[in-house]
């Protein structure tokens, strides 16, 4: 396996799922509520049931989300002149042949998706719970109900374009969320600086 | 009420003055609003803006205890604009007849009538007469210009109640005293009709009857007694007050308004000839003038076949108080305070709160050696010896309590301000051991009636010779239709009209009377209330209890509802009706025909023609212009006519206004005389117990209070402040305090403060309130205080709710009622 | 079925509050322990077991002390109702046939979103975090009664019928101006005032909150076309352009 780059640790890959199985969790009630889907309910065990594992799935996605700032905030925050190159030419993504700069362990997109991803989850998170927890103030029950359903939004877009790009639209990065590594071809291709630094 | 709940509906003004029935008799309201609706007026006048102000036209607010000064004012009013209804007021009214040219009235004796005796405090009333001519009629002036006629000694009485007086003594501002004045006036003519509507506002004065005698003054001078949408309201304070008083509630009355004897008048005979009014006028009906019969029928229904002709119908066995005695709430308290009682039922009342002075009253009770409390609930009567300040080892009192079934656990009548007796039935079975109140009654009487036939005893006849025939024979219990039936009457031999010819059957032995003018006084009838007879009767053979009836037909569009129950008296629904028309049976007003002369239909009894159409007549007798039988319609009357004059009273023959007993004032703006010169005073001469103490004037009790009661609580609150729902909206004793009092005191809304009077103290909250304003009396500012009566320290048990108002209240009585004035008295308020 | 509505005439109440215990009464909802803080205005809020109370509106008078109202307050049952919008369980908050708002503590799931959605303050919470309001006397009307506060006022200030034909009565009996005759719908509760809304404390032009009417417009659908839409561009990107495969990265050097 020496053509293996490892991408991301145990704790990244465990904090990634947690995100990952509590943002479901949350959607498929989060539709449940929307648009009244009695079968929703009944496999969360009925409304009331739902809204409590809503409301604690919540908790689990913020807490994991913060979690994450330690695996991806630091990376994010760097931002050059090639992440300008390579958001104007969509990623690369925008015809098969498609040429960008190389890019660092994350790419611009990469970088942009995660601090919306962040903005959006504490302002869902807050939301939430200030929903949960304090509904007696009404202006801010208002409040947190429109930016909750904001961020969500916001958030279901987004999420579902991550899950195409790392699965389908790049075959092999799947991977990384199960065992850490991904093929040393893969990195260069995607993430050439960060290979780079890494030595190889 | 002269007239009923529905028909305040067909009034062009009503003046609520004395009462607040939106909070105490909301269902009237209704019927008021719909006067409104049709362009009539809704006047309210009362020191507070109450929720019935709310819904007024015109709130003249008014110094509590001067409502004799207002109407007194509005008299005048009415006399100077010549807004009297005059053919009305001289025919009707005995505003022609002559008095005694001796008479004097307060304008020329300093606020006294001619006859008064300081001594006594009460008046001869030798001069309060009427001249009579030689035929035994009285002298009269149809012109009404002779000096000692009735309307120039009212107009005299009243020339010094000038709007600037009247103001600068009620506070009220002269231009609403102007305004209430017009409005109210405006029904002096005859398509217009004003209603008055009074509770425990006017009657709690020392001068109570005299308020509504000045009401009556005016609502005769208007025309509006016996007018649909007219007359002289009393909303009573009780479902079934009514009904009590009219079955002798009050310890001067027997059933049916007939005076008890006392001791002097030694039997049958005297008491006819002494308390049977007279007239020598054939036009007047002097419907009185029948007691004998009713007094003998009575004596038949108690005393059945034990009353005999020979025995003089048992007459002996009446019970009578001595001569000059006064047995009135505020005189037995007094006598239990000084160890004048024994024993004590009280029977559904809460006196240690109710009572006036109710500090007198939770002593007075531990004079006791016994006590029966019969009531729904135990309350601060039955449980005075551990209440406030008592120490339980010091009280000998044994109480016993008698737990009574409500009034949905039982069956029977009530009858209600419209004096409609309406036939209630038992919705559930009483709790636990409680009994209906006829059965605690009928188990004390068996039991006593057979101490007395075993133990025999002093005088046992008048309780082994009653009748008693209520209990069923199978359980023992009281049959209710029984007593309703022996209320109503039997015939006791077959009776025949004798007038006709041939004589024709009025009734079979042993049925029901059918009304009260079959009753004799021979002891051929027996009937226990002769107001009531009519009530539980039958038809050819069929017995029919009319108090059941439930028919909504309403033919005359007036809401008489004439099938509705029944009322009294033979189901008149307004009463002193043959005032609604002309001297020719026309009705003054068209619109509001509630009797018509139809002088061409035949009487189906008589087989003549002319009858009268609408209401129940007062009276079959052709209208008053018919030279041969034509009658006056004020029947009650000896003299057939309204009384402007009303020499029958203790003090006075015409309303001056006196202050109250403690009041702000030093002086009477009217007259010399301060306070009501008949009353009978408690305190102040030898013998007299200083918790009768009264004040008046005094920088320590500068505010007027006055007490009331609110929606949510009923009387004492015995059966209210038992109801979390009822507690809930009304949870505790406040009072009621203006802004500008407030800040002179330093009280802010919600603060607890102390309301004190000479007598007690009551702890309460502070409602301060623009609802409330000082009153400009007499140049100087005058604040007025109220608070509810509601509450007591037993329920709810924390005591949140605080102690009864009554704490406060003074040991004085009206002259002539003895009603004690409870609204109106000195207090101070001060932060707890 | 006509749609149902109660007629209410502050001008007609006296104050009495009969329609409060009457409310209690029969839907069973215990007492408060409240204290007179100096006024007569009592329970203080609507609350789980107060469903209706009178406030006691003192307005500037120049002929009297004040003016004073008395204005039931309680759910108005909106036609369009905020509650039953943001309401996120179904069947927690449903119409029934006589166009009543009424509620299944069965179903609800205590989010108390329903307060922010509601114009009027109305929706209150029990200790099992449970909705409770007036149901317009759902249980009664369903059975041809009318609902218990209007059985029992006593002056005509609360009627109860056909919604046309409370709209009809007003008008005849001079109340030109209808409250909720329009509004939101049409509301269940209707109120005949002589004088502008705020007289008697009452807001002139109720509404759902904007946001409320936002998110249901524009946010609640964009979740469900926005996810729509994402996966079909996703699924078209493939298709079209197709997927980095890193066979490609290995031709390319």
């Amino acid at each position: 396996m020496s053509n293996m780059i490892k991408k991301a640790d145990a704790f990244e890959i465990v904090n990634h799922w947690t995100t990952a199985i509590s943002f479901f969790l949350l959607v498929v009630s989060g539709f449940g509520f929307l648009f009244h889907i009695g079968q929703v309910g009944s496999v969360f065990g009925g409304f009331s049931q739902m809204r409590v594992i809503h409301n604690y799935a919540g908790l689990v996605f913020a807490a994991s989300l913060l979690l994450s700032v330690f695996s991806y905030l630091g990376e994010a925050l760097i931002f050059s002149g090639e992440d300008v190159i390579w958001l104007i030419k969509g990623g690369g993504y925008l015809s098969k042949t498609g040429k960008v700069p190389p890019q660092g362990k994350l790419n611009a997109g990469q970088k942009g998706f995660y601090l919306l991803l962040l903005l959006a989850g504490i302002v869902i998170s807050a939301s939430g719970l200030t929903i949960w927890l304090m509904p007696g103030i009404r202006k801010w029950l208002l409040l947190s109900h429109l930016l909750h359903n904001i961020s969500f939004d916001l958030l279901l877009i987004a999420v579902t374009g991550h899950i195409y790009l790392a699965t389908l639209a790049n075959p092999g990065t799947f991977r990384i969320m199960i065992y850490g590594t991904v093929p040393l071809e893969w990195a260069r291709k995607r993430h050439a600086k960060w290979v780079q630094k890494m030595g190889f | 009420m002269t007239n009923h709940w529905v028909d305040l509906k067909n009034s062009d003004v009503i003046l609520v003055m004395g009462g607040n029935p939106a909070e105490n008799h909301p269902i009237s309201m209704k019927w008021m609003m719909r006067a409104q609706e049709k362009g009539g007026k809704l006047i309210v006048v009362d020191p507070r803006f109450t929720r019935t102000a709310a819904k007024a036209d015109i709130y003249a607010p008014m110094r509590s205890g001067t409502d004799i000064a207002f109407l007194g004012g509005m008299i005048k009013y009415i006399l100077d604009n010549n807004l009297y209804f005059r053919e009305y007021v001289v025919n009707y009214t005995n505003a022609p007849f002559l008095v005694n040219p001796d008479f004097k009235g307060p304008r020329d004796l300093s606020g006294l009538f001619s006859g008064y005796d300081a001594e006594t405090r009460k008046y001869d009333k030798k001069t309060w007469s009427v001249q009579m001519d030689e035929k035994g009629l009285p002298k009269k002036d149809v012109s009404l210009k002779d000096p000692h006629c009735v309307f120039q000694l009212l107009r005299k009485h009243y020339s010094s109640y000038t709007i600037d007086k009247v103001s600068s003594i009620t506070g009220t501002p002269k231009e609403k005293l102007a305004e209430v004045y017009k409005v109210y006036a405006s029904t002096g003519k005859p398509n217009r009709v004003g209603a008055e509507c009074y509770a425990m506002g006017w009657t709690q004065h020392t001068v109570g009857t005299q308020n509504i005698r000045a009401m009556s003054i005016i609502q005769l001078l208007l025309g509006n007694m016996g007018m649909a949408g007219g007359g002289i309201n009393a909303l009573r304070g009780e479902s079934n007050v009514q009904g009590s008083t009219d079955h002798g509630l009050l310890f001067h009355i027997l059933p049916g308004y007939l005076p008890v004897p006392t001791a002097s008048v030694a039997d049958l005979k005297t008491y006819v000839e002494k308390l049977t009014p007279k007239t020598k006028d054939p036009k007047s009906v002097n419907w009185w003038g029948n007691r004998p019969k009713y007094i003998t029928s009575y004596l038949k229904a108690i005393y059945g076949a034990n009353a005999t002709k020979e025995n003089d119908f048992a007459y002996s066995l009446l019970p009578k108080p001595d001569e000059g005695m006064n047995a009135s709430w505020l005189m037995l308290f007094d006598q239990m305070f000084r160890g004048g009682f024994e024993g004590f039922f009280a029977w559904g009342q809460n006196p240690a709160c109710s009572g006036a002075n109710a500090g007198k009253v939770r002593k007075a009770l531990a004079t006791l050696k016994w006590m029966v409390n019969v009531n729904l609930f135990d309350n601060e009567t039955g449980s005075f010896w551990k209440g406030p300040g008592v120490d339980p080892k010091a009280i000998q009192t044994e109480v016993f309590l008698l737990p009574c079934a409500s009034s949905v656990e039982k069956e029977g009548s009530i009858t209600n301000s419209s004096r409609l007796a309406q036939w209630r039935y038992k919705a559930v079975e009483p709790v636990g051991e409680s009994k209906a109140d006829s059965d605690i009654m009928n188990e004390l009487y068996v039991r006593v009636r057979r101490l007395y036939q075993t133990q025999g005893g002093a005088f046992p006849e008048p309780i082994l010779k009653l009748t008693w025939g209520y209990g069923d024979a199978r359980t023992g219990k009281v049959d209710i239709h029984r007593v309703a039936k022996e209320i109503n009457g039997y015939y006791l031999e077959d009776l025949f009209d004798k007038k006709a010819t041939p004589p024709k059957q009025f009734g079979k032995k042993g049925e029901l009377c059918a009304s009260f003018v079959h009753l004799q006084a021979d002891g051929t009838t027996s009937c226990g209330n002769w107001l009531y007879s009519q009530s539980y009767t039958q038809k050819e053979g069929k017995v029919i209890n009319m108090m059941a009836r439930r028919k909504t037909d309403d033919p005359t569009g007036l809401g008489l509802f004439s099938e509705w129950a029944w009322c009294w008296p033979v189901n008149r629904r307004v009463l002193y009706n043959r005032a609604s028309v002309n001297l020719q049976g026309v009705p003054w007003d068209p619109k509001r025909q509630i009797l018509k002369w139809n002088a061409t239909k035949l009487d189906k009894n008589t087989q003549k023609p002319g009858v009268w159409e609408g209401d129940v007549p007062d009276g079959p007798a052709p209208p008053m212009a018919d030279e041969k039988a034509g009658k006056y319609p004020f029947i009650m009357r000896a003299d057939g006519k309204g009384a402007l004059f009303g020499p029958g009273l203790a003090d006075g023959p015409f309303p001056e206004h006196y202050e109250a007993l403690e009041c702000p004032l030093q002086a009477n703006l009217m007259s010399r005389q301060r306070i009501n010169p008949a009353v009978r005073l408690f305190y102040g001469k030898k013998g007299s117990q200083e918790a009768d103490i009264f004040v008046s004037c005094d920088v320590r009790y500068p505010f007027v209070a006055t007490t009331y009661r609110v929606s949510e609580h009923w009387q004492t609150g015995v059966l209210t402040r038992h109801l979390p729902y009822q507690l809930e909206l009304q949870p505790q004793q406040f009072v009621e305090i203006s802004e500008e009092l407030a800040k002179e005191k330093g009280i802010a809304n919600g603060h607890r403060v102390v309301v004190k009077s000479a007598r007690g103290e009551v702890k309460a909250v502070a409602m301060v309130t623009n609802r409330l304003r000082p009153f400009r009396v007499a140049d100087s500012t005058v604040h007025q205080v109220g608070l509810p009566w509601h509450f007591g320290w037993q329920f709810p048990e924390d005591g949140s709710a605080g102690d009864s108002a009554n704490l406060l209240t003074p040991t004085i009585g009206d002259a002539n009622t003895m009603i004690p004035e409870t609204k109106a008295f000195m207090v101070n308020v001060e932060k707890a | 079925m006509s749609r149902k509505a109660l007629l209410i005439s502050p001008e007609l109440c006296i104050g009495c509050r009969g329609c409060q215990t009457a409310c209690k009464s029969w839907n069973q909802l215990s007492a408060e322990k409240t204290q007179n803080k100096g006024t007569a205005e009592n329970p203080p809020d609507l609350s789980p077991n107060v469903y209706n109370r009178i406030r006691y509106v003192e307005v500037p008078s120049a002929a009297n002390p004040v003016r004073w109202l008395f204005v039931s307050q309680r759910c108005m049952h909106c036609g369009d109702a905020g509650c039953m919008k943001i309401c996120p369980a179904p069947g927690a908050l449903y119409r029934t046939k006589e166009g009543a708002v009424a509620f299944n503590k069965e179903k609800c799931i205590g989010c108390r979103l329903c307060i922010g959605g509601c114009p009027f303050n109305v929706p209150r919470y029990d200790a099992k975090d449970k909705i409770a309001k007036c149901t317009l006397c759902s249980d009664r009307i369903s059975a041809g009664l009318a609902p218990a506060c209007a059985k029992t006022c006593p002056s005509g200030a609360i009627r109860f019928g056909d919604r046309d034909a409370m709209i009809d009565l007003s008008k005849k009996t001079g109340y030109a101006k209808v409250y909720g005759e329009a509004d939101l719908g049409g509301l269940g509760t209707l109120f005949a005032f002589r004088d502008a809304p705020a007289v008697y404390g009452m807001e002139e032009k109720p509404a759902i909150p904007e946001s409320v009417i936002f998110w249901n417009r524009i946010l609640r659908p964009l979740a469900y076309w926005g996810l729509g839409a994402a996966v079909a561009a996703s699924l078209l990107h493939y298709v079209a352009v197709g997927p980095k495969r890193d066979e490609e990265v290995k031709k390319d050097e």
